[in-house]
Parts: structure tokens; C-alpha cells; sequence
């Protein structure tokens, strides 16, 4: 059951209206505004039509009824019709006997198990923060650096380190997500993105016949992460199913020494009054306090190495570079918080063998790279030590991979197949992944 | 009446001269003539028989003496007609019949003497690897080798089914949530171990699209689906089909990819192989592995080009073997190294310069 308002606003779209409404609607409401009106054959959906946009039953202004403990009104629930004169009754809720999960009312949040006093605030897998990579330095208590550290990109720079033919092979690592993988004239996003990811990987890992060390990681998928911590006396939480991980039986070591960490202390962290912190992250009363990496203890691999973030078919999960960027480093901070509290426990603390993690992102083009270091679990409050944030962003693979070329005015601008591709890149992804292993 | 006075033939032929004569005109060359008319073909447009068969021959002509392998395969792609479609994962009974009699292959169990692992595999310390006849060399990785590949796959076993937190998969989508990822794994991690032993595997790349210079494909790993794993199989009274489904899936799966590799190098059915092309696949649903190789010898399978073709393309298998047998708190109980050597011995197969 919902209820429709109708606003006295006319446009030609597919009015917001304030609609009550279950998911069931909801869903038919976003079907019905992102589909056609009309079947193929010019029929219309009467049914979705009216039961979105029709005016509804007319509302009806209920009269104040006074109870008066000595003086009940008199009903007709004895006579067992309506009886003009006498008061409706009311009578108890019926609950049906068994149960039936099509009409199951679940129970408020007061009465869930895990209800609690204050709020939680929750980042998952689809939130997309306004103030994007500014509030995530703010929420993890960073401190960020533009590029990625000279160490790590002079191990991609190392002819002893790179493959052979590797700009060669990239390039058809890239022809082959992009333009061979389906019998249709192009593939869809969603399908060459984590394409194109896996044959990088495969490409990176052929390098294991010079560095051994590269056989001690696995990829994992579809693991959750779960990290919590307080800043600020408002409790915050990483929950989600995350992408692509690659775990390594070693630790990362600490990209930035003792000196710098501690030269943090001065930094100040930025705020965007009048915009809260807070904003767009998913607030709950009912949550469980729970630090957890994914995977049981005496698993073999238990330090994060890379996190891998694709475009997926999932559209609600379609992210902006900026939002995208927030989600790692937001996502990199979980593992690391949960590895922490598990290494060194929850008491808050400055490490002293830092943990960092790395994160790489892109949608088939453009690469974000990032390097996190988590130097102190006291996130509570805003001085003291600070986290390192190292980022690389936007950087292109290609400019242009084009099935059918692009002709204006007759003149050919960008021909078809793969052009202006840029080797620094893959350097850099190559270098992520061999940090730590060389 | 004046009879013309006539020899009888006899009596001419008997004569020396006649026979002289005879024989000269039998052996000599007949005087070449310039043919004064075009040569007798039937009709192009006719509504006949001989008319349709001539243009049955001018678009095979056609297609040969296309300048190249992309105007070839588009001359044979251009017309689209109805066609039955093949899917290698299929709930026909007795597929495998079916799928031999439409790719004419012979299917020998067992697998061919080269990849059986009952030659040395592993090297003993102590042991010596005996030469092999023929020039081929057996593959050889050392124990060391060898273990920390048991190790890796064990590790990626018990990664999916113990040390991953997961959520109950949903409804038929066991095979996804839990093998899928521990192949790709699996596939990785012993193609990057063993790239050292086989040089190919370093320049090899994970796809489908063959071309230069990765023209032949290698081996494919193919995941069987929920629907037609073995427990639905023998709950639904057909474990006699497990064996059957995994062999129609690999003939198949082999002869699409083997024939695609031909027709790209330009054979087809009028244009009959000069090589044959093998390939290998490994079936499997996580816990049963069972391996194919298969040779391609002929295309030529219409009505017209089969008619005198002796060549039959040939599909060894082997039986479903159990990696483990089950994960039990954080150990693999009963890892069998057989199929791991098999497994190994594949990827290790390297092309010989002929």
C-alpha cells in the first residue's frame, strides 16, 4: 500500500513525487521512468501508468476521538454492522498464527538485539561522498601527498624488472580486452574492465621467473571487510564486499620513515564547514562492533598487498574519478585498521611497523593509484600523528580505442584500433605490484 | 548394275601395309585443332540442377582465390543462414555419440602415450630420467618445484572453501562463488611457477582471440556449470552421464577452437588441412579433473568433400580424477600429486620446431 501526493507542479518528466512507498514500487518507479512507455508494439502499461501517477483515493481528515477512561463510547462491534450513530470500534491487531514471508512486518530498530545509543556511520561499497577524497583524509586522519613515492617508481625504471616486449605485450593485453573478447562490435565496459585487469596481472606475473618472491601472493575475491573506529566521538565503520585483493605472505614494507611520520604532527587536517564529515555516509542505530580482514586466522596469506577496483555490471555502483578515488582510500584504510587491531590489538596506539596497503582503480582507461600507510590507530582525536596518503590519479593507458574510426567532415580524426598509448602507466602498475617482492 | 568392286575388310586388313598404316595413324598425335566454341557449362541463372551446382563451383573458386584469410572468411560468413547450435554444456543424453558423429571424431580413452604420466615426470634425486625414443623430451620439475606447486594449490583450495568468510552462495551459484575463483587462481599461479621450465608459457596471454604471434591455442580450462554437476547428476538417476557430459563438452570445446585456429590460417572445407592443429583441455568442477587432448586432421566434413576423405579428427580423454577428497578444518585430506602431475605435464607440452 502507498500513497500517492500529487504536487501542483506540471512538467514533462517523470515527476520525484512524494510517494510512500515499499520496494516493490520503488523498483517499478525506476523501471518505468528508465524504460520506454510503450511496449514495441505501441501498447502502454496502463497498470504501471496509474498505479505510479494515477491521483489516488481521496485523503480523508480524521476526526480527533477523546478517550475518556470512564466513559467509553459505544461501538457496534457487538451488533457486527455499521450502525449509524455508534463509534467505529477498535479492535486488537491480528497476528497471523504462522508465519508468512510475504507479509512479514520485520521488528523496529528499538527492538533489534544489536540496537545501541549513538550512530554509527557506515561507508560500504556503493557510497559516493560529496567531498570526496577531502573527506576521506578527514575520516581516516591523513595526510596526502601527490605522487607516489620515488622509491617504488624507480623499481618499474629498473631494466632488470621489466618484461620482455612489455609495451608490446600491454598493447595487446589492451587489444585483446577491448576489441577481440566478443562476437558483438564492442564489449561493454563492465566486461573489458576486469578483462583487461586479469591479463595485466597475467603480464606482471609472468615476472616470477626472475623474482621468486612474487609466488607468495594469491588473489582473493569476494572477501568482506569490516574495520571500526572512532573520530571525534562519532563512531565510524568500513563494511563491504570489496573486488579484487591481492595478499601476500609479507608485509609491505613502511614507505615513509620514522622522521616524516612523526613531522605529521604538524599538519593540520582540512574541514569543509559548513559541510559535515558525516555527509553522505549511511547512519545507523543497529550495527555490530566488529574488526574483521575477511579470512579466518592461520590463513597462509594474511597481509594485504593490492586492492583492485573494476567498473562491475552493478549500476548503482558507478563511480565519478573523485568518489571513486574517496572509496580507496577510504577501503585501503579498512584492511589496514583491521590488520592493525588484529596485530597489535584495539587499544589505540601509535604503530611502530606501520601497515600499508596499496590500491589500484580504473575503469579500462584511467588508472588511480594509491599508496596508504597507516602510522596510529588514535583516530579519536585531531592532532597527534597522522596517516601518509600517496596518489596518483588519472593517469591514461590510452587515449583512444576506437572499433570503427572516428571521420569528421570526411576527414579521418582518430583511426580505428588502439592509439596514443602511454607506457608510463603500466610502469607504475608494474612497479605496485613488485613493491615489496624485489 | 556396276557393283563397285569392294575388298572385303578381311582381306584389307590382313594386308601388311593396311596394318603398317593402321598402327602408324593409332600412335601418331591427332592434329590439334583450335576448339571453335566455347566450352559446354551449364547455365548460371536456370532453375536446375547442373545450373545450381555451377554456382555451388564459381563461389567455391570464388573463396579460393580470395587474395586473403579475412576476404576468405568473409566471403564464407557473408550469407547467414539457419544453423543448429552446439553448446558444449548440454543435458542431451549420450551427447558425446551426437557430438562425435557432427565433428567426425574418433575417441580414444586414455590419453596418448606423450602425456601419460607413467613416464617420469617428477625427478628423484636418484633416479635417472631414461632417454626418451623419438627425440621428444619428458618434461622434468624438480621436487622442489613440484611441492611448492602442491602447496600453492592447496593453499588456493582451502582459500575458497575454509579461510574466505563467505555468505551461503545463492541458489545455483555454488560453482561461481567457489571454484571460479580458485581456477583462475590455480591457472595463474602454475602457469607463473612453471614458466621457468616452459618458455612458451611466459609469452603466453589468458584469452580467446589467437593472433600473431600466439597463433595456435595452448589449453583451455573449462568450469563445469551447477546445472550439470555430478550431485544433480546421480540424484536425478544419470551418473552413468557424467563421464558423457564431460567428453561432449571437450570435443566440442576442442574442435571450435581447433577448427577456428585453422580457418584463420586459411583452411576450410574445400581447402582441407596440410597440418594437423592440437589442443588440450582440462574439464573440471573443483574437486574432479579429467583431461583431453585433441588432434584436428580434416575440416572437409560436407556432403560433397566427405565423400572420399579418409582423415577422422581424433579426441583422447581421460577418466574424472579427485584432486582431494575433502576440506576438513583447514586441511586438505587425501591430495592426489597424480593429477597434479598430469596437470603439470600439460602445461609443460612445448611445440617442436619441425
Amino acid at each position: 500500500m502507498f500513497k500517492v501526493v500529487l504536487h501542483g507542479v506540471r512538467s514533462n518528466e517523470p515527476m520525484l513525487l512524494a510517494v510512500q512507498k515499499g520496494n516493490a514500487s520503488r523498483s517499478a518507479f525506476l523501471k518505468y521512468s528508465h524504460r520506454r512507455r510503450c511496449d514495441v508494439g505501441g501498447r502502454r502499461f496502463f497498470s504501471a501508468t496509474w498505479s505510479l501517477f494515477g491521483r489516488g483515493p481521496p485523503s480523508r481528515k480524521e476526526k480527533k476521538t477523546v478517550d475518556i477512561p470512564g466513559l467509553e463510547r459505544v461501538t457496534y462491534a457487538d451488533r457486527m454492522h455499521f450502525v449509524p450513530g455508534l463509534a467505529k470500534p477498535i479492535f486488537p491487531e491480528w497476528q497471523r498464527d504462522w508465519h508468512d514471508p510475504h507479509h512479514y512486518r520485520g521488528p523496529d530498530n528499538e527492538e533489534m538485539k544489536l540496537h545501541k545509543e549513538n550512530p554509527c556511520y557506515i561507508f560500504n561499497q556503493r557510497t559516493k561522498i560529496l567531498e570526496g577524497v577531502r573527506q576521506a583524509l578527514w575520516l581516516t586522519k591523513s595526510k596526502l601527498i601527490q605522487g607516489l613515492p620515488e622509491h617504488i617508481l624507480s623499481l618499474a625504471e629498473d631494466p632488470a624488472n621489466q618484461i620482455e616486449d612489455q609495451d608490446e605485450r600491454v598493447q595487446q593485453a589492451i587489444r585483446h580486452s577491448r576489441f577481440w573478447d566478443t562476437t558483438a562490435l564492442r564489449p561493454k565496459r563492465d566486461r573489458f574492465c576486469p578483462v583487461l585487469l586479469r591479463d595485466l596481472l597475467h603480464l606482471c606475473g609472468t615476472l616470477q621467473v626472475k623474482h621468486t618472491s612474487l609466488s607468495k601472493r594469491i588473489l582473493a575475491e569476494n572477501y568482506g571487510v569490516a574495520a571500526l573506529w572512532n573520530r571525534e566521538s562519532d563512531v565510524f565503520q568500513v563494511r563491504g564486499l570489496n573486488g579484487m585483493l591481492l595478499n601476500s605472505m609479507t608485509p609491505l614494507p613502511a614507505v615513509a620513515q620514522s622522521g616524516e611520520v612523526l613531522a605529521t604532527e604538524n599538519h593540520t587536517l582540512e574541514t569543509f564547514y559548513p559541510i559535515s564529515p558525516t555527509i553522505d555516509l549511511q547512519c545507523t542505530y543497529v550495527y555490530d562492533q566488529k574488526n574483521d580482514t575477511g579470512f579466518r586466522d592461520g590463513y597462509p596469506y594474511p597481509h594485504t598487498h593490492t586492492l583492485f577496483f573494476t567498473e562491475t555490471e552493478d549500476s548503482a555502483a558507478k563511480f565519478k574519478p573523485e568518489q571513486l578515488r574517496a572509496k580507496m582510500i577510504m577501503f585501503a584504510f579498512g584492511n589496514a585498521l583491521a590488520r592493525a587491531k588484529s596485530l597489535y590489538g584495539e587499544h589505540p596506539q601509535v604503530l611502530e611497523h606501520p601497515v600499508v596497503v596499496q590500491s589500484i582503480a580504473t575503469d579500462g582507461r584511467l588508472f588511480q593509484f594509491i599508496v596508504l600507510q597507516l602510522n596510529t590507530t588514535d583516530l579519536g582525536p585531531d592532532t597527534g600523528v597522522k596517516n601518509l596518503v600517496w596518489m596518483d590519479q588519472d593517469q591514461l593507458l590510452y587515449d583512444y580505442a576506437k572499433c570503427r574510426p572516428l571521420i569528421k567532415k570526411k576527414v579521418v580524426t582518430v583511426p580505428a584500433g588502439l592509439s596514443g598509448y602511454q607506457p608510463e602507466t603500466f610502469k607504475k602498475f608494474l612497479a605496485l605490484h613488485l613493491h615489496g617482492a624485489v | 548394275m556396276a557393283a563397285p568392286s569392294r575388298l572385303s575388310l578381311l582381306q584389307v586388313c590382313s594386308t601388311r601395309l593396311f596394318l603398317l598404316r593402321c598402327t602408324q595413324a593409332f600412335h601418331s598425335e591427332p592434329a590439334v585443332r583450335e576448339p571453335a566454341y566455347p566450352p559446354v557449362i551449364p547455365s548460371r541463372t536456370a532453375k536446375s540442377k547442373s545450373a545450381k551446382k555451377r554456382r555451388e563451383e564459381d563461389y567455391h573458386s570464388q573463396i579460393r582465390a580470395a587474395s586473403s584469410v579475412q576476404d576468405k572468411l568473409r566471403l564464407l560468413t557473408k550469407l547467414q543462414r539457419d544453423k543448429y547450435v552446439v553448446y558444449p554444456q548440454t543435458f542431451t543424453l549420450n551427447a558425446d555419440r551426437w557430438y562425435q558423429h557432427f565433428t567426425k571424431t574418433v575417441f580414444l580413452p586414455g590419453l596418448p602415450e606423450k602425456c601419460s604420466v607413467g613416464r617420469q615426470v617428477v625427478d628423484n634425486e636418484n633416479g635417472k630420467v631414461p632417454p626418451a625414443a623419438g627425440g621428444v623430451e619428458p618434461a622434468v620439475v624438480d621436487e622442489n618445484t613440484f611441492s611448492e606447486l602442491r602447496s600453492l594449490v592447496g593453499n588456493g583450495i582451502l582459500q575458497e572453501n575454509f579461510y574466505l568468510k563467505k555468505r551461503r552462495p545463492f541458489l545455483q551459484k555454488e560453482q561461481e562463488h567457489f571454484v571460479a575463483p580458485f581456477l583462475s587462481n590455480l591457472v595463474s599461479s602454475v602457469t607463473n611457477a612453471l614458466a621457468k621450465y616452459n618458455p612458451l608459457l611466459k609469452k603466453s596471454s589468458l584469452g580467446s582471440k589467437v593472433t600473431d604471434p600466439c597463433s595456435y591455442g595452448h589449453t583451455q580450462f573449462h568450469l563445469v556449470h551447477d546445472r550439470f554437476k555430478r550431485d544433480r547428476l546421480i540424484k536425478g538417476n544419470l551418473a552413468d552421464q557424467i563421464e558423457v557430459r564431460l567428453r561432449a563438452n571437450a570435443i566440442a570445446s576442442l574442435f571450435a577452437w581447433t577448427g577456428a585456429q585453422a580457418m584463420y590460417q586459411g583452411f576450410w572445407s574445400h581447402e582441407d588441412l596440410t597440418r594437423p592443429f592440437v589442443s588440450q583441455a582440462v574439464v573440471t568442477d573443483g574437486q574432479y579433473f579429467s583431461f583431453f587432448c585433441y588432434q584436428l586432421n580434416t575440416l572437409a566434413l560436407t556432403v560433397q568433400t566427405d565423400q572420399n576423405n579418409p582423415r577422422k579428427n581424433i579426441c583422447w580423454g581421460s577418466e574424472s580424477m579427485r584432486l582431494y577428497e575433502e576440506v576438513k578444518d583447514g586441511e586438505v585430506v587425501g591430495f592426489n600429486d597424480d593429477v597434479l602431475k598430469l596437470l603439470v605435464h600439460f602445461l609443460l607440452n612445448k611445440p617442436q620446431k619441425m
